[in-house]
C-alpha cells in the first residue's frame, strides 16, 4: 500500500465519482440509459484543449465553459429527442431499451463529428506539469489540481442535490415519478434540468481529465463503461452510493493495473463491468433498487 | 398459391445472383459481397435481438471471434472446412458463455453485450501482443467470385433461417419472451433454453461471415475485426428495415448499402453520422422500420376493403 498508489487511486476515484453522478441523475430521474456519457467527457476535454491552445485559457477556467457547452447539448437533446420519448407513455422496459438505441446513435454522431473537426489523432497539452511533493507522494501539479477541484465539485454537487429545492425535486423524481407530479413538481422542467445538469457536470469532468490524459475522439468509451459499473455497484439512482462506488472502482483499477501491467487496464475495466452485471446487478450493498 | 409464387421468385433471384459470379467484374462482385455480408449479419441479429428483444449492441463479437478462430487454423485445414469450423467453435462457446450472460435481463443485457464485445477485443489484443503479432496476413485466399458465392450462400441460409424461425413454434416462444418473459415462463415456455439456442444460432453465422470477410480483406487485425462500427451498422440496418421478420433487414441493408457505396471510401465519418441520424429518426418516428410501414399499409388497405 504505497502512498503513491493511494494518491493515484484517489484521483481516479474522484473523477469516476464525478462522471458517474451525471449518469446516475439522468437514469434516476428519467430512466434513460446514456451510452453516450463518455463522449461528453471527450467534448469537455476538447473544449479545455482548444481554449488552452487557441485562447490560452487554463483548464481550471475553461472547465466551466465545458460544462456550459455540454449543458446546452443536454438541453438540445432533451428538446429534440427525449421530450418526445418521455411523453409517449411507453412501458418502462421499452423506454430503457429505446433510450439505449437513441444514445447509441447520438454517441456515433458525436464521435464522428469530433473526428471530422479535430482529426482522429491524439492530442494533449502541458499544464502545471511541475512535480509537487507532499510527504512521500510525488504528483504533477495537474494531478493535484484535479484531485482537489474534483473533490470540491463532487461534494458540492452532492450537497446541492441533497439540500437545495431543485435537488430535492430531482430526488423526488428519482423516488417516485408519478407521485412527484401529483404533489405539484413540474416533471418536465425537472427532467430537462437533470439532463442539463448531468451533461454539464460530465463535461466539466472531461476538462479535468484533459489535464492528465491524451485527448482523442474515442477516449470516452472506457468512461462510459466505468460509469455504468459505478452506478450499478452503488445502486441505480443512489447518489451517495455512486460516490462511494466511484472511489472503490478507482482503487480497484489503480491497484489492479499496478499488479498486472498497463496493457491490462482495459481488460480490467471491462472485466469488472461484465462480472458485476452477471453476478451483482442489484448493487454491492444490495440496498439499491434494480432497474425493474 | 401466392406463397409458392414468392418461393419461385426467390429461387430465380438466387440463381441469377449466383450466375452473376461467372461474368461480373470485380467491382460488382465487391458490392454484392458487402450486401450479402450485411444481410447475413443483420438476419442473424434479428434471430436474437429482433425476436427475443434481447438487444445486442456488440454483435461484432461473433464476427471478430469467428475471424480469429479462422486465422488460427488458417493453413492447417482446408479453407472451407476452416470457415465451418470457426462457426462451430463460436457456436459452442456462445452456448457456454450465453448461459450466465442471458440471465441478465432487459437494459442490463444491452449494456452487457456492449461491454462483452470490448472485453473480448482487448483479450485478443493482449494475446496477440504476447505472441508479438500486430497483424496476420492471409495469403492465397480463394478468388473473389468464390468468396462472393460463399457469402451469397450464407445470406440465403441466414434469411431462410430467420423466415423459418419466425414462423415456427420456436419463434413463437422467442417472441413471447420479447412481449413478457415472466408470463411466458409461467405458462411453461422453456425461456432459458430458447434464449440460449437463439443466442448460439445468432452467433454461428456472423462467425462464418467474419472468417470469409478476412479472406476478402486479406489481413487480420484484432482492432479492425472487432470494430464497434460493424455492431452499429448491423443494429441500424435491422432497425431501419424492421426487425420482426426476414424481409425487414433485407430492405434495411439494400437501402444502406447504396449509401455506404457512395460515402464509405471518401467520407466514412459522414456516412456514420448519417447512419446515427437515421437510427434516431427510425427509433423515434418509425419503430416498425420500412417493413413495418409496408405491413401497416397492407393491413389498412385490407381493412378499408372489407
Amino acid at each position: 500500500m504505497s502512498p503513491q498508489l493511494v494518491a493515484a487511486a484517489l484521483i481516479t476515484g474522484v473523477l469516476y465519482a464525478l462522471i458517474s453522478l451525471g449518469l446516475n441523475l439522468i437514469y434516476g430521474t428519467m430512466r434513460l440509459l446514456n451510452v453516450a456519457h463518455g463522449d461528453l467527457v471527450m467534448i469537455g476535454a476538447y473544449v479545455a484543449f482548444l481554449s488552452f491552445s487557441l485562447l490560452n485559457v487554463g483548464p481550471l477556467v475553461s472547465m466551466f465553459g465545458a460544462a456550459l457547452i455540454c449543458g446546452v447539448l443536454g438541453w438540445l437533446s432533451y428538446k429534440c429527442v427525449f421530450q418526445r420519448l418521455l411523453s409517449g407513455g411507453q412501458i418502462l422496459s421499452r423506454l430503457e431499451e429505446n433510450s439505449l438505441l437513441l444514445f447509441f446513435g447520438i454517441s456515433v454522431i458525436i464521435q464522428n463529428l469530433a473526428i471530422l473537426f479535430f482529426s482522429a489523432d491524439r492530442q494533449g497539452y502541458e499544464y502545471l506539469s511541475a512535480i509537487v511533493e507532499i510527504g512521500d507522494v510525488r504528483l504533477t501539479g495537474a494531478r493535484l489540481a484535479v484531485l482537489i477541484v474534483g473533490a470540491i465539485i463532487s461534494v458540492a454537487a452532492v450537497f446541492f442535490l441533497r439540500f437545495s429545492l431543485f435537488g430535492l425535486a430531482m430526488n423526488a423524481l428519482i423516488q417516485n415519478r408519478d407521485a412527484s407530479a401529483i404533489v405539484g413538481i413540474n416533471v418536465d422542467r425537472v427532467q430537462m434540468s437533470s439532463l442539463i445538469f448531468g451533461f454539464g457536470i460530465t463535461g466539466l469532468a472531461g476538462a479535468l481529465i484533459s489535464m492528465m490524459e491524451p485527448i482523442t475522439p474515442v477516449m470516452g468509451f472506457p468512461y462510459t463503461m466505468s460509469a455504468f459499473v459505478i452506478i450499478i455497484l452503488g445502486g441505480l439512482g443512489n447518489l451517495w452510493g455512486g460516490f462511494l462506488a466511484g472511489l472503490l472502482l478507482g482503487v480497484l483499477e489503480v491497484f489492479g493495473v499496478a499488479l498486472t501491467g498497463p496493457e491490462w487496464r482495459s481488460v480490467l475495466v471491462y472485466g469488472i463491468f461484465v462480472l458485476i452485471l452477471i453476478f451483482r446487478p442489484q448493487g454491492l450493498m444490495g440496498l439499491g433498487k434494480t432497474a425493474r | 398459391m401466392k406463397n409458392s409464387l414468392k418461393l419461385v421468385l426467390a429461387v430465380v433471384l438466387c440463381i441469377f445472383l449466383a450466375g452473376v459470379a461467372g461474368f461480373a467484374n470485380e467491382y460488382i462482385l465487391g458490392i454484392g459481397f458487402t450486401i450479402f455480408m450485411y444481410i447475413a449479419l443483420a438476419q442473424s441479429w434479428v434471430v436474437l435481438s429482433g425476436l427475443t428483444g434481447y438487444i445486442s449492441l456488440g454483435h461484432v463479437v461473433f464476427f471478430g471471434s469467428g475471424a480469429y478462430v479462422f486465422i488460427l487454423v488458417w493453413g492447417l485445414v482446408p479453407v472451407w472446412l476452416g470457415v465451418v469450423f470457426s462457426g462451430i467453435v463460436v457456436g459452442l462457446v456462445s452456448l457456454i458463455v450465453g448461459y450466465p450472460v442471458l440471465r441478465v435481463r432487459g437494459p442490463y443485457f444491452v449494456i452487457l453485450s456492449f461491454g462483452l464485445a470490448e472485453l473480448v477485443k482487448n483479450l485478443v489484443l493482449i494475446n496477440e501482443a504476447r505472441m508479438y503479432v500486430s497483424m496476420r496476413p492471409v495469403f492465397g485466399a480463394p478468388a473473389l467470385y468464390q468468396l462472393y458465392t460463399a457469402m451469397l450462400l450464407l445470406a440465403i441460409i441466414a434469411t431462410g433461417l430467420t423466415y423459418w424461425i419466425r414462423r415456427s413454434r420456436f419463434g413463437a416462444g422467442l417472441r413471447s419472451i420479447r412481449e413478457d418473459e415472466g408470463a411466458a415462463e409461467t405458462i411453461g415456455v422453456p425461456v432459458a433454453k430458447l434464449k440460449l439456442l437463439a443466442f448460439a444460432i445468432s452467433g454461428v453465422i456472423p462467425a462464418m461471415v467474419g472468417a470469409i470477410f478476412i479472406m476478402r480483406s486479406g489481413i487480420f487485425q484484432s482492432g479492425d475485426a472487432f470494430t464497434p462500427i460493424v455492431s452499429f451498422t448491423i443494429v441500424t440496418m435491422a432497425i431501419i428495415g424492421g426487425s420482426d421478420d426476414a424481409p425487414g433487414p433485407f430492405l434495411g441493408v439494400v437501402f444502406l448499402a447504396l449509401l455506404q457505396e457512395l460515402l464509405w471510401v471518401n467520407w466514412p465519418e459522414v456516412y456514420m453520422i448519417i447512419l446515427g441520424t437515421l437510427l434516431l429518426g427510425f427509433v423515434l418516428f418509425i419503430p416498425g422500420g420500412l417493413y413495418g410501414l409496408f405491413t401497416d399499409y397492407v393491413l389498412r388497405k385490407k381493412n378499408n376493403v372489407t
